[in-house]
């Protein structure tokens, strides 16, 4: 039975006939010009995170005897006309070509964002003991030579809905990159909290940018820097390790803990700040590659799947699986090497691996896919590369 | 790697993931291109310390139980992957809170019970209600005639069983409630669900939101247990164990023709993978405007494209809160927060960049294990009607402006729950249109498609399907697409889109036959 609809009829119905043509007559009335291909989103997309930055160096400031600093510069040549704003904390990853393999690594961009518009970058680099990539930097590095990097990535940064006005940063060593960018950017108003920065290091000569911190707690209110020496006593610096009393004198009502260093000092800060019993918001960590026990030693074959071959190489008990397939010169793409961007995902054909629990995805997980640059061997191993 | 396929799909959204699949089940070799780094397009998700959050799946309509299969169910039975994904049903319909008025209405899901409630609220609302949801089953089962028969419809099979929806098939929303006296308020009410469309009363199709409607009320909604991002990588694990391709971090550059006929597609990085079909899960925007050269795009084609208007924006705040949802007081799944329920005027508000109405959906209230015990996963969605959002972004208030936007959509969330959320953020993410640009490469990252309105709506683009097929054998498939957007759509527009590859497939064959 028909309904009673008030003022819609037979008119209605027989316009059901007339739809594709009064479409096209819109369609042809409209103008065949080109397409508007340029939109503002995917515009700010492509300025924010471009899918690869050009780079020359055109500084290199040393900073002690196993750390220097790059200065980058966008390469007009190759099409890079500036560089990518971000957010201090946040990484780029670097891409170098070493005796014809492909290295990718992470590394904070310790400036303020305010440099990107004087054109530049700067990535502070220390030697690592049979770091291939860190001690190609400074040992081969020089000004001019070119780089691609990556984007900004990385999630270690201030978000004003979620952190406390009052930030206690937890540093030790060459983890004070991110700090200081944040630091630099309260200094150029970019960011707006109170930063104490509690530093660590064994001795003063390991203690980075000194003088630039210095000079930034001079300029800013906002802005405390304490320093505590381990292995050295020095009038004017703490010694020992960071302590709750040194934590207490800054420590307020709501206070967010940053913390950035060598595993070590995760560990023993994250006993320290048990005793306050702070929900798990209040404490941050830049990203860092988690303890793997391995207590075997022992060499696996490798056998790698990509859409157009099959290579098989040797692997070891204690290698990741990502720095085996770099230094055999099988080309992976990757980006931050401690587990968290996804960029390396492959999926395990066979095989037994140890890896950090709680980086992949639940559906990931499930498909056995896994993310090598946190992957260490156990048995023989098949894994298909995504591409 | 072999470099010549039966078909190559471009994009590994719901609709490329599901053609792909429904292809190489027919016995055809197919290579799926898909710029980022997984499968899923929109339907993906990402991690934030001990939080996984779902980039974008709020319901799946269609999907019924297995007592009550819906098409959505029938589909991923068909494809293989409905043993491996196990789902939750949504327990509440609608809980709104209009905030000019201050008042706040509840809805349950099953029409009776919907009716019943609605009459309390709006007396003399039941009876065109009824006829409502009459029209919306009517309209449903005419469309689903339609679809089948779209290449001879039986203007006198239409006539006789469906007078109702031909009626109604051309007309908005308003419209046609006007037409079966609806009192205002309920109309209202009733039109909150606009906002999945992005078009407001006036302009919305009654067909369209009718029909969502009716399925999202009769037959209710479910949502995977653990994620969207579930669905996709089963998806992508079946078109593997066929022996199809995926190739990830694989941008199309250019769609190659040979012979003024489609021949292959060229990656960015040079690379040539050569099919004589082409199936597209982006859109015609971009398909038209920059992979198509210029001069194998027919003039229809362009002013087709050129006549269509981008549909809304998104933007989306993923929160981690550190305590459960029943400490918080979040006893519901979804909660819409409006202005005002006058779609047509919200509309308007969502076009200025201070608009602060959302929809906030609380996760664990479906799917309890989604995160760890003692935490929620809320999500606050929301869009912009129109390009707002990029006019006022710039590289450097970029940051700034989307935890401007997210603080004003968070603020009016506890304003109108009084439930205290701010100061329970342990990990939060925000979307913006320059986000879902960044990751879905579509023009200035909108998330619904082109507008739905007038005539390119759903009606109008099915009775055009076969007419608009401008370049034989390149096809499209996802919310750019006849089926439009959201999830469901999606999913169902590569299963329509993989029949019509197939039956190129055929007719070809047919002609190199003769």
């Amino acid at each position: 039975m028909e309904l009673n609809l008030k003022g819609l009829g037979k008119k209605d119905m027989e316009f059901f006939e007339e739809i594709p043509k009064e479409r096209k007559k819109i369609i042809h009335s409209s103008s065949s010009s080109a397409i508007l291909t340029k939109f503002n989103s995917n515009e700010l997309a492509s300025i924010l995170h471009p899918k690869v930055q050009h780079v020359s160096v055109i500084d290199i400031i040393e900073e002690n005897d196993s750390t220097k600093t790059f200065v980058l510069a966008p390469n007009a040549e190759k099409n890079t006309k500036k560089l990518a704003y971000f957010r201090p904390g946040q990484y780029i990853s670097v891409e170098v070509e070493i005796d014809g393999c492909i290295y990718h690594r992470p590394y904070t961009i310790s400036c303020s964002p305010k440099n990107v518009f004087d054109n530049l970058y700067t990535i502070t680099i220390k030697r690592k003991r049979n770091g291939i990539v860190s001690n190609f930097f400074l040992d081969e590095v020089k000004v001019g030579d070119h780089f691609s990097i990556s984007a900004p990535m990385g999630n270690f940064y201030y978000e004003p809905l979620r952190d406390a006005n009052n930030v206690i940063a937890l540093v030790g060593g060459s983890g004070i990159t991110p700090i200081l960018s944040m630091a630099e950017a309260i200094k150029d108003g970019i960011l707006d909290f109170k930063l104490t920065i509690l530093y660590g290091a064994r001795t003063k000569k390991d203690l980075l940018f000194h003088k630039e911190l210095d000079e930034l707690a001079k300029k800013s209110n906002l802005i405390n820097v304490e320093y505590i020496l381990s292995e050295e006593q020095k009038e004017g610096y703490l010694s020992g390790f960071i302590t709750k009393e040194m934590i207490d004198k800054y420590r307020e009502n709501e206070t967010s803990f940053f913390v950035c260093g060598p595993i070590n000092m995760y560990e023993y800060v994250n006993d320290l700040l048990k005793d306050y019993q702070l929900p798990n918001k209040y404490i941050r960590h830049d990203a860092f590659f988690g303890r793997v026990d391995i207590s075997k030693n022992e060499d696996y074959e490798l056998t790698i799947l990509t859409a157009e071959k099959k290579v098989t190489i040797v692997c070891h008990s204690k290698e990741t699986l990502l720095n085996t397939m770099e230094k055999n010169s099988v080309l992976i793409q990757s980006r931050c090497q401690v587990g968290n961007c996804g960029f390396c995902r492959s999926k395990l054909k066979s095989g037994m691996i140890r890896t950090i629990d709680g980086c992949l995805r639940k559906a990931d997980e499930k498909n056995k896919y896994i993310h090598p640059c946190i992957s260490f061997p156990e048995s023989d191993i098949v894994i298909e590369l995504p591409y | 790697m072999e470099n010549k396929f039966d078909c190559i799909i471009i994009g590994a959204g719901n609709a490329g993931l599901v053609a792909a699949l429904e292809l190489a089940k027919n016995n055809k070799s197919v290579l799926l291109l898909e710029k980022g780094k997984t499968p899923g397009g929109v339907s993906s998700s990402f991690k934030r310390g001990r939080f996984e959050f779902d980039t974008s799946l709020h319901l799946l309509e269609l999907m019924g139980t297995k007592q009550q299969p819906g098409e959505l169910y029938h589909l991923f039975q068909k494809l293989g992957i409905m043993d491996t994904i196990e789902f939750s049903t949504l327990s509440d319909s609608l809980h709104v809170y209009e905030i000019e008025e201050d008042k706040e209405y509840k809805l349950p899901f099953g029409i009776i019970e919907f009716m019943d409630k609605m009459e309390e609220y709006v007396p003399g609302s039941y009876d065109a209600l009824k006829k409502f949801f009459v029209l919306a089953e009517e309209s449903k089962e005419a469309l689903i005639y339609i679809e089948k028969n779209r290449e001879n419809i039986d203007k006198e099979y239409l006539q006789k069983n469906f007078p109702d929806f031909l009626k109604v098939s051309t007309h908005s929303l308003d419209k046609v409630l006007d037409s079966i006296n609806l009192p205002k308020k309920a109309q209202e009410i009733l039109s909150t669900y606009w906002v999945y469309f992005g078009s407001p009363a006036g302009k919305l199709s009654f067909v369209h939101f009718a029909i969502f409607v009716f399925n999202f009320i009769a037959h209710g909604s479910e949502l995977p247990v653990i994620n969207s991002y579930e669905i996709s990588t089963n998806l992508a694990e079946e078109i593997l164990n066929l022996g199809g391709k995926i190739k990830y971090l694989s941008t199309a550059k250019e769609i190659l023709f040979k012979d003024r006929k489609i021949a292959g597609v060229m990656l960015e990085n040079g690379e040539i993978y050569e099919s004589k079909h082409i199936i597209a899960n982006l859109s015609p925007t971009n398909v038209y405007g920059s992979l198509v050269p210029i001069q194998m795009v027919p003039k229809e084609a362009l002013k087709l494209t050129n006549s269509r208007v981008l549909g809304a924006r998104g933007f989306s705040i993923f929160l981690g809160l550190n305590q459960s949802a029943k400490d918080l007081g979040l006893t519901d799944y979804s909660y819409y927060i409006l202005r005002n329920l006058d779609s047509n005027k919200e509309y308007q508000y969502r076009q200025s960049i201070k608009n602060d109405s959302c929809v906030a959906y609380v996760l664990n209230n479906v799917n309890p294990n989604c995160s760890e015990k003692g935490t929620t996963i809320l999500e606050i969605s929301s869009f912009f009607t129109d390009d707002v959002f990029s006019k006022n972004a710039t590289e450097k208030n970029y940051f700034d402006l989307k935890s401007i936007i997210a603080a004003n959509m968070i603020d009016a969330f506890e304003r109108a729950t009084k439930i205290s959320i701010k100061p329970y953020i342990e990990e939060i993410e925000i979307a913006s249109p320059v986000t879902y640009a960044r990751y879905t490469g579509h023009p200035d990252g909108v998330l619904y498609g082109y507008k739905a309105t007038g005539m390119d709506n759903l009606l109008p683009r099915l009775l055009s399907l076969k007419e608009e097929n401008f370049i034989k054998n390149l096809r499209f498939c996802g919310s750019f697409d006849v089926k439009l957007s959201g999830s469901s759509a999606t999913y169902l527009s590569g299963d329509l889109t993989a029949k019509l590859t197939l039956e190129d497939m055929m007719e070809e064959g047919n002609e190199e036959w003769n």
